[in-house]
């Protein structure tokens, strides 16, 4: 048997074993059910909305005012709702954010090992508390405290046009909804935070401090910014959560209808998509159920939106997480 | 340097010695004084002009605090002190404030929650309860079953699908993976509300099938895949390059490479990312109000007819607003809360390192 010399080939990482093929095709497949769920999502969404988009107009039904299936024509118009779920997602991320990195840093950089063990096992729960016992919660115990905060925040800073106030009640106002969605979000956020400080490279934190770095200066320079793409990415995510929260804003929230309550957070007019979803449901008429269809999909267009800058700032932020 | 020159022997270091945690005298008493003077003061004030706690504790207690930080960092190191000191009062206020307001939704959940459970609670259903009914009869039964089985049935769906999907984005050169990451992406955006709505529009207006319990669990998939999938990718991640490339390089198959090497160094994420699933979705409550509704009785078939589960349960017995019904609404909230600490130790100990595990036998 003659020695021939060895042919020159390419490595490549393309499967060859028949094993290894239907492993990576199964890969493949599961993977690929994700874009099947989208695209049923939007397919079926969309095919039941159509009616309620035709008849109000897309634009008209996005930003227009009023819902009322007792005129006829019927309007159906979800403006106040979907600027209420962006401005109390908004608020209750402004809200949860600092807190959220304060555990985060605590827990990492601060806390003696057995504080910093079992306060992540106490966040990982609490971030798991469902948001319909939060709602229960806000509604029964924390609402009422809230409404105390509204109005100390009223007298002091009424001036603000934000604080003014001219309804009879701060219960049930944007700034309540907002505050207990910020409180629900606060262990996502810190989860997914102290989950980056921990996985950061000790050596360049170490290095900073032995460069004579003081623990601001660290802070400011070395560790945020080595991991705000994460960050970023895990506000984002919140923020994503909190505007398709349903329940936990169901109970706390007054909805107006006819009307875009644009800053005043402390009156208890406010909106939101899903909890008018929910609140009118049960008894919706077949073409109500066509237009809740228009409000869904449009809530989801505009979380597709924002997930699609989420992912894109991470991106930009993160380089190296896509090689 | 010194101008008196000491002897210089060399000493042993002792191997646990940390002199830089050693803190000196005068700052340790610099520290206890403005953690106790604030507090002390602002408790005062707030006792004795009876001002409300809130604006007490922002406009009495942080301001104070906020000084004796900066005054303890500069005590200890000098004016770049004074920002460590203000960066860790800040850290310690807002985690302390956090927390406190976390805990309480806790704390109310069990001691309220504990005063309606009871044997029958957990055994009896619905039937023949209205919302007026006293806590003596009637129970959640019905909903811990139908929580069970729509949840169990979602995972079983999901987690293999979930980690497949995580599989094919970190082990294979697949062309469509930043496709993949993008919808994953999307779907966790997804708005649980329009996730009832989708199958809703699919089952139920389309007349394939009633209000029946896979269609909550089916409402629920696209819930839980993106948590599972981003938590196993990430765990997937974590493995050492190394390791893969070792078994790889030993001739492994790529799957035998992936089951017998990369898996297990990722279990623990890979149990997280369930536990982390199930977590998310136990308490979903508008998808399933929206596509298998509730029911009174205690209803085992997930294939037909409307089934009660544990968040619905709570949700709609918030709604009466009774004083009954308020309190079953609290038994609810311990019940499904109970459910999630079970599930947390029960990942704990399966996650738990097997270092410790061997220590023990």
């Amino acid at each position: 048997m003659s020695l021939e010399h060895a042919t020159k080939r390419d490595l490549q990482m393309k499967p060859y074993r028949f094993a290894d093929k239907v492993f990576f095709r199964v890969a493949a497949l599961a993977a690929y059910s994700a874009i099947i769920i989208i695209l049923l999502v939007l397919i079926f969404l969309l095919q039941r909305a159509y009616p309620a988009f035709e008849q109000q107009g897309i634009l008209a039904f996005a930003t227009g005012v009023g819902w009322d299936s007792s005129v006829e024509p019927q309007i159906f118009r979800i403006g106040p709702q979907l600027y209420g779920t962006l401005l109390i997602a908004a608020l209750a991320t402004v809200i949860a954010v600092p807190m959220a990195i304060s555990i985060a840093y605590f827990i990492v950089f601060i806390a003696p090992r057995f504080l910093a063990t079992s306060a992540i096992i106490l966040i990982d729960f609490l971030a798991a508390i469902p948001s319909v016992v939060i709602g229960l919660w806000g509604l029964i115990v924390f609402g009422p405290v809230a409404v105390g905060w509204a109005e100390t925040l009223h007298e002091a800073f009424g001036w603000i046009p934000i604080f003014s106030h001219d309804a009879g009640t701060f219960a049930n106002s944007p700034f309540i909804a907002s505050l207990v969605l910020g409180i629900m979000i606060v262990p996502i956020i810190s989860s997914v935070t102290r989950e980056i400080f921990s996985q950061m490279d000790q050596e360049v934190i170490k290095a900073a401090i032995a460069m004579g770095a003081n623990r601001e200066s660290t802070l400011r320079k070395v560790i945020l910014p080595t991991s705000a793409g994460g960050i970023v990415g895990g506000i984002l995510l919140a923020f994503g959560r909190a505007m398709g929260e349903t329940v936990a804003i169901y109970f706390v929230l007054n909805l107006v209808y006819d009307k875009v309550n644009w800053f005043e957070i402390l009156n208890p007019e406010g909106g939101n998509v899903a909890s008018l979803v929910l609140s009118k449901f049960g008894e919706a008429s077949q073409t109500e159920i066509e237009a809740l269809m228009a409000a869904g999909v449009v809530l989801f267009v505009v979380t597709l939106i924002v997930n699609a800058l989420a992912s894109f700032i991470v991106n930009r932020a993160q380089p190296w997480r896509n090689v | 340097m010194s101008t008196s020159r000491v002897p210089l022997a060399p000493v042993e270091r002792p191997i646990d010695s940390k002199p830089w945690s050693k803190v000196a005298p005068r700052l340790r008493s610099t520290v206890i004084l403005v953690s106790v003077l604030p507090l002390v003061a602002s408790l005062g004030i707030w006792a004795s002009s009876g001002v409300d706690f809130i604006v007490a504790l922002f406009a009495v207690f942080l301001p104070l605090q906020l000084l004796g930080g900066a005054i303890a960092g500069f005590v200890g190191y000098g004016r770049r002190g004074i920002a460590d000191g203000l960066l860790v009062v800040v850290t310690f206020f807002l985690s302390a404030f956090v927390l406190i307001l976390l805990l309480s939704v806790v704390w109310s959940v069990f001691a309220t929650g504990f005063q309606a459970l009871s044997p029958h609670f957990f055994f009896q259903n619905n039937k023949y309860v209205g919302p007026t009914t006293d806590l003596s009869y009637g129970g959640l039964g019905h909903a811990l079953v139908g929580t069970i089985l729509v949840v169990f049935f979602t995972t079983l769906i999901t987690v293999p699908l979930g980690v497949a999907t995580a599989v094919y984005i970190t082990e294979t050169q697949g062309k469509s993976r930043g496709l993949i990451r993008t919808m994953l992406q999307a779907m966790s955006g997804l708005p649980s509300v329009v996730a009832g709505l989708f199958i809703y529009s699919m089952l139920i207006a389309s007349g394939v099938s009633s209000y029946a319990g896979y269609a909550g669990s089916l409402a629920l998939v696209p819930l839980m895949l993106p948590t599972v999938s981003r938590v196993a990718e990430e765990s997937l991640r974590l493995v050492p390059k190394e390791l893969r490339n070792g078994a790889l390089a030993l001739g492994a198959p790529s799957w035998r490479a992936f089951f017998m090497v990369t898996l297990p160094a990722a279990r623990s994420g890979i149990v997280t990312a369930i536990l982390l699933g199930i977590a998310r979705i136990i308490g979903e409550t508008a998808p399933l109000l929206l596509t298998i509704f509730s029911n009174n009785g205690t209803n085992w078939n997930l294939f037909s007819d409307g089934m009660a589960s544990l968040p619905t349960y709570l949700f709609l017995n918030l709604s009466f607003g009774t004083d009954g019904s308020i309190a079953r609404a609290w038994g609810a909230a311990a019940t499904i809360m109970i459910l999630v600490a079970v599930i947390f130790t029960l990942a704990r100990v399966a996650s738990a390192p097997r270092k410790a595990r061997k220590a023990k036998k």
